[in-house]
């Protein structure tokens, strides 16, 4: 998973539009993925730093919690419903948003932009 | 170059006592079919089946924004209200579209909010049409996210509303249709998405009248998309089941906004649609 995170890093700062998009967004976001932690650090729209938990003493914004099956078809090029938006992980069950919900919502298309980038990894792949 | 056969004109009809312009696109002709936007959003959604010869051959395509939206002005005074929509404002622009253009007993087509109003039309004033396509449509749907992060003044409430709405359509949807759809959201006024939303989440009068929706007179044909987060179609289906004689149709590789996101996708599950709804020439006979 570490490896996936660290590709989106890449990808993202090969992705202008994105880092435009990003340009006001400088906070540390919590992705848990069957209870292992990671931890995403954005300054200005770039990924700064991926550093994987567990981890008591690193504050995050907010934090999308799932689990490993359900992002892996979050990344297929079309999901099956339900795994085709991080919402839709809320919606059936495998997924909870923690935290600042309005900072998440304030750079919704963003963030779901930058971990769909995983999605061109596995086509790539494919 | 070659203009698309839409045409579009302005309507200032009356809607709760005060006068309302409305912009009203039209396609076709033959059986009226009045299509609704859903909520936040304008007539755009419908163009790709207002340019659809094999649509409008024989129906006359016509959608309106409603007030507040895409080309209708919102009220006198707006700068002063807190727009929220409500069911019974609804039904009135509806039916003074109806009356401003003279329709005799259009189809009527609505997705979403639209739906959720033509239900309501096919339960409160079904004399007035000749059957109702619920796209997207439910009894009622609760919101499962907080509709005022749609109107605040340190974000943009349509940049917001655009990504929020981005779950609701497919990974089927062809990536042009997808931003064109975004868009619309992009564009909605301040307040606006969030008005609607709170018709949308909030009004549950329409579950109590499901049952007095009469399909031998109207008939009702909801359709659904297995991508849609918001009406899913276990909503979509508890709904039809409520209402006696309504069909169903489940799209497995589309999503909210099926006529905007994804029209080749759509255009087989609307003309079966259009097929069970009466022709107009048969209804005046």
């Amino acid at each position: 998973m570490i490896e996936t995170f660290t590709h989106i890093q890449s990808q993202l700062d090969a992705s202008p539009h994105l880092l435009r998009l990003g340009r006001l967004f400088s906070e540390t976001v919590l992705i848990e993925v069957d209870g292992d932690e990671y931890y995403l650090t954005f300054d200005k729209g770039r990924i700064v730093q991926v550093m994987q938990g567990p981890s008591r003493k690193t504050p995050w914004r907010f934090a999308l919690r799932t689990d490993a099956a359900a992002l892996s078809e979050f990344w297929q090029p079309r999901p099956a419903p339900g795994f085709h938006d991080v919402f839709g992980f809320v919606k059936i069950g495998r997924g909870r948003i923690d935290g600042d919900i309005l900072c998440l919502v304030k750079n919704l298309r963003f963030f779901k932009e930058v971990l769909g980038l995983a999605r061109s990894k596995q086509e790539q792949a494919a | 170059m070659s203009f698309e056969p839409i045409t579009g004109r302005y309507l200032t009809v009356s809607v709760e006592g005060a006068p309302r312009r409305i912009y009203v696109e039209e396609a076709g002709q033959g059986r009226p079919v009045l299509c609704l936007h859903t909520a936040g959003a304008d007539t755009r959604q419908w163009r790709h089946l207002m340019n659809d010869a094999a649509v409008t051959a024989s129906n006359r395509l016509i959608a309106f924004d409603m007030p507040w939206h895409g080309k209708s002005l919102p009220p006198e005074g707006f700068e002063t209200q807190e727009y929220l929509l409500t069911t019974e404002a609804y039904i009135d622009t509806v039916l003074a579209v109806i009356d401003g253009m003279g329709l005799d007993k259009p189809v009527l087509a609505g997705c979403s909010m639209g739906g959720r109003i033509a239900l309501q039309l096919a339960a409160l004033h079904p004399e007035k049409f000749s059957g109702f396509i619920a796209i997207e449509a439910s009894d009622f749907q609760p919101a499962w996210y907080d509709i005022d992060w749609f109107h605040r003044p340190d974000a943009h409430g349509g940049e917001m509303g655009a990504a929020l709405v981005s779950a609701n359509i497919s990974p089927f949807a062809p990536e042009v249709e997808r931003w064109n759809t975004l868009w619309m959201f992009m564009q909605s006024g301040p307040g606006v998405f969030r008005g609607d939303l709170s018709f949308y989440t909030k009004d549950d009068s329409l579950i109590a009248r499901l049952g007095q929706i009469d399909t031998a007179q109207t008939p009702v044909h909801v359709i659904v998309g297995a991508y849609d987060l918001t009406c899913t179609p276990e909503d979509a289906e508890r709904t039809a089941r409520a209402i006696p004689g309504a069909t169903l149709a489940v799209m497995d590789e589309l999503g909210h906004f099926p006529m905007s996101e994804h029209p080749e996708g759509f255009r087989p599950f609307f003309l079966d649609a259009l097929a069970k709804m009466p022709v107009a020439t048969a209804q005046a006979a």
